[in-house]
């Protein structure tokens, strides 16, 4: 015990005498390299051992002498590094002296190889790790379905002989690891020669001690070269999808699904929906999915010229998304495949779509129209049992040709049929609700359709920054064929005779069109300075089409009618040149330029399919236009933009065709070939501010249009039988001026928000009403007021209040001014009140009213919905809902409308109250909380 | 063995000739790409940055510019007004952002607008703690040793790569403070990636100078810091971008 004592004793006696070391210490020494040069001006740091932290740094002078003085002693890693040299390092202990002397710290240089080649030809990182030097497979270009033998042959310091022997340096490689452990036994080659050079990401070379070695645990000195094939992480590589199935009462079901798979450079997609709930597509999430990389593409627009946007991003998803305008009863049924492909050089899409919607609609309109002296009613029934089916293809190729041209060739194709049945019962009454005259219109239509949308971009950039070139070209047909029956029997209440009482007519319309464009345009920038550009561009396309349309009298043995009967054959053309200075500096943009263009309006009209010409126009309108837009990007997120632009736009094509469409007895339309294009001034401007720190933000917005020139709707009405005839004519004076704010910002930051969205709108329609100017001025006035109210992340309210007033007023009588107004309220909660288990339910109230007198309205629609889901299964992945929708019972959808010289009210029939069990299984689970904030 | 001692010689000749002149303007290229910028953000779940990252594609990278100005005694950092060739001649505002360094002087003073407002942050300079990696890469044509960096304020893994061969402190957006030039950053994992392109050797004359009038809110390091840390604490709980307004 004793003895023991005085062991432990001495001990402690050594250990506080090694303790003694200075608290501060000088490190000095010299560099040299193998050949004993003194490296002057290498980089010497000191680093501590446990992280290799920085602790302190200085340079070798000229004679390679470093020193760090006074420096605490420690155990440090000393770290000398230079130009062409390994990194060195060497472990200090804490000196027991004041003055650490290292003497000659000895560097190597890096094989003259591995710098030339590796470091600065591929410019791949150089990892040492002792005596392991490790190198960036990936940077070494190898072709597609090369071994590791074609890679390891490129690498530098390495020789591969006929036999697949390998040498590292100079000296023979007996082992070849992958990830660290040995493939397929101890041969060499068998990874070499068997693995793909794709799937290696990093190759690593170092030396193995000698298999005697690692056997008697002595090191013999004898080192092996050794080499690690690191494998690639295949981090991109995945699948996901989902798939939902609901049922519910009334025979109400759902069904809808997709899977998704993708890795580095392809995406592959497939979609499916089936349902009678009102939903003719998939939303733009699902929409998203499907599309993938093709959902969104830059650059796409080939219209160049003033504000052509084609700096925007651009997407199409009208067909397979949803697009239910809240009328009637649909049954929906869609499938498609989504391919993409996507290297850094390609971009190559395509995709097929079938979707399909069975239409049943009823729904009841009353309708006044205003004369010059009077006014009458209309009140119609209608029927409808429409069907729509669609086969789209589209392929877009997009490739990066050098670092200077660019290609974009997209191609459309769609094929499609519809069948439409149309049953209305119509009643014209005067004012004072008398009938003047009935009718009873069976029409039906059965159409095939063919479009083909194609369209070529090439971009170029020149050796000179800034100047850039672009054209495009696209080509588009449109066919359309099809029959339509018009079944009307009119009785006129007035009338004279039995024969003009009752009539009932039989026409059979046939019917064919045909649509070719073609357009191009091209773009040219010059930079002129550091802050100017020039912009010049060209654009032209050129409308065709030809309408053949043979109207039988289906009560005379189909004899054609030849008052209805139209061959016609119109192409507009268009051409313009453009130029603008813009100056382009420090967030402002301000462009100011004019273009001068041509639109030639050309229409033949035939006695018959491949007839002689009946008559002929041709006409042409140059136009000279000036535009200005200014973009200010301010201090403090303060966006400001204002334009100014003369619009000038064809009229549409099918105002200037002839063609008399009699489909209702009663509202009978014609074409005007004489149309001249639409003109009018347009003013713009918009601010936006948002203030990061406070979460405010506020956007305001105005514009004002002029018409010089406007197509409207002349109409004839026929006071007796309350006929009308209207036909588009050119006429000036119309205006509209909107001013909209949207505001929001919090109350509570994170807890409360509100945002105020106020909106005006004010136009003036002026029309002639039997040859008599009505000027129609219509006012929308709207104020929305929401609130958002997350008191924790379990809760989520939301409020939202709408006024809406529209007054209309009409030039041809002061009493017959309109006020319609249109108040909602809506308020939702979402609430995770259990685990995985989610109540959302809203309330929304909508009140109609029309003040008028003998046009009065006044409907209430209240609904609300309410869900309970549950999430069940590991990862979520099963989710269970089961959700009332219009617990009250009271959906209709109603549409108060008022155009030039009438007031409407519109009520259509739609799926109400009805019950719902869905069970969802997403294969990479469902979000288990509530999101503050949809979308992105 | 004749030949390796020529070509060492040759190294540090050309080594020496940059000695002499560790003064100059660095260009640098910032490329952001956003599906890793969010990689890091809580707000959105695994499978919507996922799912992100599945419609960007390759497409979801920018471009900005930046100019470093230095010499042995100071360094200045600067947004560019230089344009991207995507932008077709349309030019963005760049916010203000001027970075200071006084190694002489043991000072900084930054101008940065953030959040609405500028802020001008003054103190004294404080050496990021610096990790030294053994892994080598020419950036610019100088080979350059790598270096590690934690950013605990904003919650980002800085790597930087210093040339060996130009003995001066500076570097790209705050950091600093290696034995070598930084020439690249590389932070969270390629989110955003400055790069130097073009190294001009040259003598400075007005460049390294600060703008007379400097408006803005003053604050020091820690307020700075402080402003920084409420800003993003908030964007978590508002379950939004945690970067919008400020530099990532």
């Amino acid at each position: 015990m004793r003895k023991l004592s005085i062991v432990l004793f001495f001990m402690f006696i050594c250990v506080t005498a090694f303790a003694q070391n200075p608290a501060r210490v000088t490190i000095k020494g010299i560099i040299k390299d193998t050949s004993s040069n003194v490296m002057g001006g290498a980089t010497v740091m000191l680093l501590t051992p446990k992280d290799s932290a920085l602790v302190n740094f200085s340079r070798a002078s000229d004679k390679g002498v470093f020193e760090f003085k006074n420096v605490k002693n420690s155990n440090y890693i000393l770290k000398v590094s230079y130009v062409g040299y390994l990194p060195y390092q060497q472990v200090l202990s804490p000196s027991p002296t004041e003055v650490a002397d290292l003497g000659n710290v000895g560097i190597k240089p890096i094989s003259k190889e591995l710098l030339e080649v590796v470091v600065k030809t591929a410019r791949a990182p150089l990892t040492i790790k002792g005596d392991t030097i490790e190198y960036d497979a990936r940077s070494f270009k190898v072709p597609q379905g090369s071994s590791v033998e074609d890679l390891l042959r490129r690498l530098p310091g390495m020789e591969v002989d006929a036999q697949g022997n390998i040498k590292a340096q100079g000296k023979d490689v007996k082992k070849v690891l992958v990830d660290g452990k040995t493939f397929f036994g101890d041969d060499p080659k068998a990874a070499t020669k068997n693995l793909g050079a794709e799937t290696i990401s990093k190759v690593q070379v170092f030396n193995d001690k000698s298999e005697q070695a690692k056997l008697t645990g002595v090191d013999d000195g004898k080192k092996e070269k050794a080499i690690n094939l690191e494998l690639k992480e295949e981090y991109k590589k995945g699948a996901f999808g989902k798939i939902t199935g609901a049922v519910g009462t009334d025979s109400r079901m759902a069904a809808r699904g997709n899977y998704n798979r993708f890795n580095k450079t392809s995406q592959f997609s497939i979609l499916g929906y089936g349902n009678n709930i009102n939903e003719t597509g998939v939303n733009w999430s699902d929409y998203g999915e499907f599309k993938g990389n093709n959902a969104f593409n830059q650059n796409d627009n080939g219209d160049f010229g003033f504000s052509s946007g084609n700096r925007w991003w651009s997407s199409n998803g009208d067909d397979i998304t949803n697009n239910f305008d809240g009328r009637g009863f649909t049954n929906n049924g869609g499938a498609g495949v989504n391919y993409n492909f996507d290297n850094k050089k390609t971009k190559f899409n395509s995709s097929y779509f079938y979707n399909q919607t069975r239409l049943f609609l009823d729904q009841y309109q009353n309708q006044k129209t205003f004369l010059e002296k009077s006014a009458f009613l209309t009140t119609d029934t209608s029927s409808q049992n429409n069907f729509r089916g669609n086969h789209s293809i589209g392929t877009r190729f997009e490739r990066m040709i050098d670092s200077s041209n660019t290609l974009i060739v997209k191609l459309n194709m769609r094929a499609g049929n519809r069948d439409d049945s149309n049953t209305m019962f119509q009643r014209n009454l005067t004012e004072e609700g008398a009938l003047r005259n009935s009718s009873k219109i069976i029409n039906n239509g059965d159409f095939t359709n063919f479009s083909l949308n194609t369209n070529a971009i090439f971009r170029h950039k020149f050796k000179k920054k800034g100047r850039n070139f672009a054209l495009s070209l696209g080509y588009n047909i449109t066919n359309s064929d099809g029959n339509e029956n018009l079944n009307p029997t009119t009785r006129i209440i007035d009338a004279k005779t039995f024969e003009e009482q009752v009539r009932t007519s039989r026409q059979i319309n046939d019917n064919e069109n045909r649509q070719n464009l073609l357009k191009g345009s091209a773009l040219f920038l010059e930079p002129l300075s550091k802050k100017f550009y020039w912009e010049t561009f060209f654009n032209f396309s050129t409308d065709n089409r030809k309408v053949n349309r043979d109207a039988l009298n289906g009560l005379a043995e189909n004899k054609r009618i030849d008052s209805l009967s139209t061959y016609f054959e119109n192409t507009v053309t268009y051409n313009r040149v453009g130029t603008s200075l813009r100056y382009s500096f420090s967030g402002i943009n301000i462009s100011l330029g004019g273009a001068a263009l041509r639109y030639g309006l050309e229409g033949q009209q035939f006695t018959g399919k491949n007839g002689r010409t009946l008559s002929n126009v041709s006409k042409g309108y140059p136009e000279f236009i000036p535009y200005f837009d200014a973009n200010f990007e301010l201090k403090n997120n303060l966006y400001l933009n204002f334009s100014y632009s003369l619009e000038v736009t064809a009229p549409q094509i099918t105002d200037l065709q002839p063609v008399i469409n009699n489909n209702n007895p009663f509202f009978i339309s014609t074409g005007n070939p004489d149309l001249s294009p639409e003109k009018s001034h347009g003013i713009n401007f918009s601010m936006y501010k948002f203030d990061p720190s406070t979460f405010l933000n506020i956007n305001l917005w105005g514009g004002y249009n002029y018409y010089l020139s406007q197509v409207v709707y002349n109409q004839i009405v026929n006071t007796e039988t309350l006929k009308v005839n209207t036909r588009p004519e050119n006429l000036s004076g119309g205006t509209s001026f909107s001013l909209g704010s949207y505001c929001g910002f919090p109350i509570v930051k994170t807890k409360l928000t509100v945002n105020m969205n106020p909106y005006i709108r004010i136009a003036n329609n002026p029309t002639f009403i039997n040859g008599v100017l009505n000027e129609s001025n219509n006012q929308n006035y709207n104020l929305n007021f929401g609130l958002s109210f997350t008191p924790s992340d379990k809760l989520i309210v939301g409020m939202n209040t709408r006024f809406g007033i529209n007054n209309i007023k009409y030039s041809l009588g002061a009493a017959q001014n309109q006020n319609i107004r249109n108040n909602s309220f809506d308020a939702s909660i979402k609430w995770n009140f259990m685990k995985k288990t989610f109540l959302e339910t809203n309330l929304d109230y909508t009140s109609f009213r029309n003040k008028s007198e003998r046009f009065a309205f006044e409907q209430d629609i209240p609904i609300f919905n309410c869900s309970v889901r549950r999430l069940f299964m590991k990862e979520n992945k099963v989710e269970v809902r089961l959700a009332a929708f219009d617990i009250f019972n009271k959906r209709q959808n109603i549409i108060q409308q008022a155009f030039q010289n009438t007031v409407t009210n519109q009520t259509a029939l739609t799926l109400a109250r009805y019950f719902m069990l869905s069970v969802t299984y997403n294969m990479k689970g469902h979000e288990s909380k509530l999101k503050k904030n949809e979308g992105w | 063995m004749k030949n390796t001692i020529i070509l060492i010689s040759f190294l540090f000749s050309s080594f020496m000739s940059f000695a002499q002149q560790n003064e100059g303007i660095v260009y640098y290229t910032r490329t952001s790409r956003w599906t890793k910028m969010i990689e890091t953000v809580d707000y959105m779940s695994k499978q919507e940055r996922e799912k992100m990252a599945y419609m960007f594609g390759n497409k979801d990278d920018w471009k900005s510019y930046n100019i470093l100005y230095f010499n042995e005694k100071e360094a200045k950092y600067v947004n560019s007004e230089q344009k991207s060739e995507e932008s077709e001649g349309y030019s963005d505002r760049k916010s203000e952002y001027i970075i200071k360094r006084n190694f002489e002087k043991n000072s900084t003073t930054d101008i940065i607008e953030m959040l609405g407002r500028v802020y001008i942050v003054e103190d004294s300079l404080i050496t990021p703690n610096w990790k030294i990696l053994n892994d080598i890469k020419d950036v610019a044509g100088h080979i350059c040793m790598k270096a590690m960096v934690e950013d605990t304020l904003k919650k980002q893994k800085i790597v930087a790569w210093f040339a060996q061969d130009i003995p001066v402190n500076a570097g790209p957006e705050r950091l600093y403070g290696l034995p070598g030039l930084i020439l690249e950053l590389d932070i969270n994992n390629g989110a955003v990636i400055i790069e130097a392109t073009k190294i001009e050797n040259k003598k400075l004359v007005q460049e390294l100078e600060l703008p007379k009038k400097m408006k803005g809110k003053k604050v020091n390091e820690a307020g700075y810091q402080d402003i920084i840390r409420k800003h993003m604490a908030d964007m978590k709980k508002a379950e939004e971008y945690p970067f919008w307004g400020i530099r990532y």
